[in-house]
């Protein structure tokens, strides 16, 4: 039972060094003095590289805060689909390994998040809204070029140094534990992070490196590219307020994304639009009528699965 | 009822109406109008920026568009879709299909307007079944490859790049 209880002393130590280190540092070399800045140096740096577990765990809990605000969408066919079409594209990256997860979640928002650790989240919305597949797998994309580079981890480092201090003592007692305290940090930082957004540069990288995973993966690179007017659009709309608090204009978007790609990846040949498989996706076969239904009835049923498509 | 009614009956005619695909746009810089996608097919016309045109489908970095009864092929990047507030009765007709949704079985319902805006995120409840219930849908890395092959898809060698497109491995992770 040593363990945790030395974990625990070990994170206080360094809540409360952290923000002295630089200070002290400036006196280094004199025996206490000495030895505190560099065990806080020490603990500052593993804040740094936060391991693959912890990373996990991170993402884990940011994606039930996101979860908590919008729940899965109840559609097994679709969610397996997003998956395998993610997992796909994740295997272009240089972080195949990760534990990805995808879900569709139900709001009419257009907006798509991803966690660390290989959580990527994309709302029932933009689902509606792509045209196409390549323009679905434009978005996962960006989404898991945020995962692989770490652009929340990161950001989220930073938000918790500067607040952890502050709040160390009553949350650790209330919470009971590193692990509460930790999980309650992370989400107040997430709250923060996730309604802010990343820096600028981390979103036009995402996007340069989405185009790349999706013409990697098969796909044509332009899907982003279709979906960044489709925001442009719309930017106005209601349904696009978070998003676009979070993130650079789409019409800056797409111009920084023209002077990266430029026509370099025009020649690829071949890459897919669409596949026949997220089109009967979208538009599933009518169910058999079961009881007898007026013509009229059947008439809009047959209307409405001709809706279906939501295509533009 | 009454409304739900008049309001899928109102729907179905707006979809009638306007077929997929009907939006429309403007070229953002003067350009010409290819008779294929391609950047060395024969040019059917100039084109001024500023020229509206009716997008008819998509194609990889293309669009077909339709410009003066003419039809023919422009770089996607060199077009910009109408905003929601001009006129382009397409996106209405989006707007108004996705209050539709169909469940698993197919069947078509109609939903409340939900939303995920910055508030509903601050005041969130973290929900650990429904972190559960996402990893239940995760998918082998074999499953997505075997999946990708049999639809098809060709892997390509391509290198990421830069703000001015110059290639490089990876983009470097940023220090904080």
């Amino acid at each position: 039972m040593t363990h945790p209880r030395r974990a625990l002393s070990l994170l206080v130590a360094a809540t409360l060094c952290l923000p002295a280190a630089p200070a002290q540092a400036q006196f280094g070399g004199l025996g206490g003095i000495f030895d505190k800045a560099q065990k806080a140096k020490k603990v500052g740096d593993s804040m740094r590289e936060i391991g693959p577990e912890e990373e996990i765990k991170i993402g884990s809990d940011l994606a039930g805060m996101i979860l908590g605000a919008a729940p899965l969408v109840d559609d097994p066919a679709e969610q397996h689909y997003v998956n395998r079409l993610g997992m796909w594209l994740a295997q272009h990256t240089d972080r195949p390994d990760l534990p990805w997860k995808f879900g569709i979640i139900d709001t009419e928002d257009v907006n798509a998040f991803s966690t660390p650790g290989g959580y990527v989240l994309i709302s029932r919305g933009l689902f509606e809204r792509v045209r196409n597949e390549s323009e679905l797998a434009g978005v996962l994309a960006h989404e898991i070029a945020h995962v692989v580079q770490k652009h929340h981890l990161h950001a989220l480092q930073n938000e918790m140094r500067t607040s952890a201090v502050a709040d160390a003592g009553g949350s650790m007692v209330a919470s009971g534990g590193v692990t509460g305290f930790l999980t309650e940090q992370v989400i107040k930082a997430g709250k923060t992070l996730y309604t802010r957004g990343l820096d600028k540069g981390d979103e036009y990288e995402a996007d340069r490196m989405g185009v790349v995973i999706a013409a990697r993966s098969g796909y044509s690179p332009y899907g982003l590219v279709g979906v960044l007017q489709t925001l442009s659009a719309e930017q106005a709309e209601k349904g696009m307020a978070l998003m676009m608090k979070t993130h650079p204009n789409p019409t800056d978007r797409i111009e920084r994304l023209d002077k990266a790609m430029g026509t370099k990846l025009d020649g690829l040949m071949p890459v897919a639009d669409d596949l026949p498989s997220f089109v009967a996706l979208r538009n599933p076969a009518p169910p058999p009528e079961i009881k007898a239904t007026s013509a009229k009835t059947r008439a809009v049923k047959r209307t409405l699965s001709k809706a279906k498509p939501r295509h533009k | 009822m009454r409304f739900a009614s008049a309001a899928i009956g109102a729907l179905a005619l707006c979809i009638a109406a306007f077929p997929a695909a009907a939006e429309s746009g403007a070229v953002i810089r003067a350009d010409e109008l290819k008779a294929t996608p391609f950047i060395d097919a024969a040019t059917s016309a100039k084109l001024a920026a500023n020229q509206p045109v009716n997008i008819v489908s998509r194609k990889g970095g293309w669009v077909q568009v339709e410009v003066n009864g003419q039809t023919g092929w422009v770089r996607m990047l060199n077009v910009r879709l109408a905003t929601a507030s001009s006129p382009a009765q397409g996106q209405a007709n989006v707007r108004a299909a996705s209050l539709l949704r169909t469940n698993s079985s197919g069947k078509t319902v109609t939903t409340g307007i939900k939303g995920l805006g910055e508030e509903d995120l601050q005041n969130a409840s973290p929900d650990p079944l429904q972190v559960s219930e996402l990893a239940t849908l995760a998918v082998s890395a074999d499953e997505a490859s075997a999946n990708a092959h049999a639809s098809g898809l060709v892997e390509q060698q391509v290198e990421f790049v830069d703000e001015k497109g110059k290639p490089i491995a990876k983009p470097k992770a940023k220090k904080k």
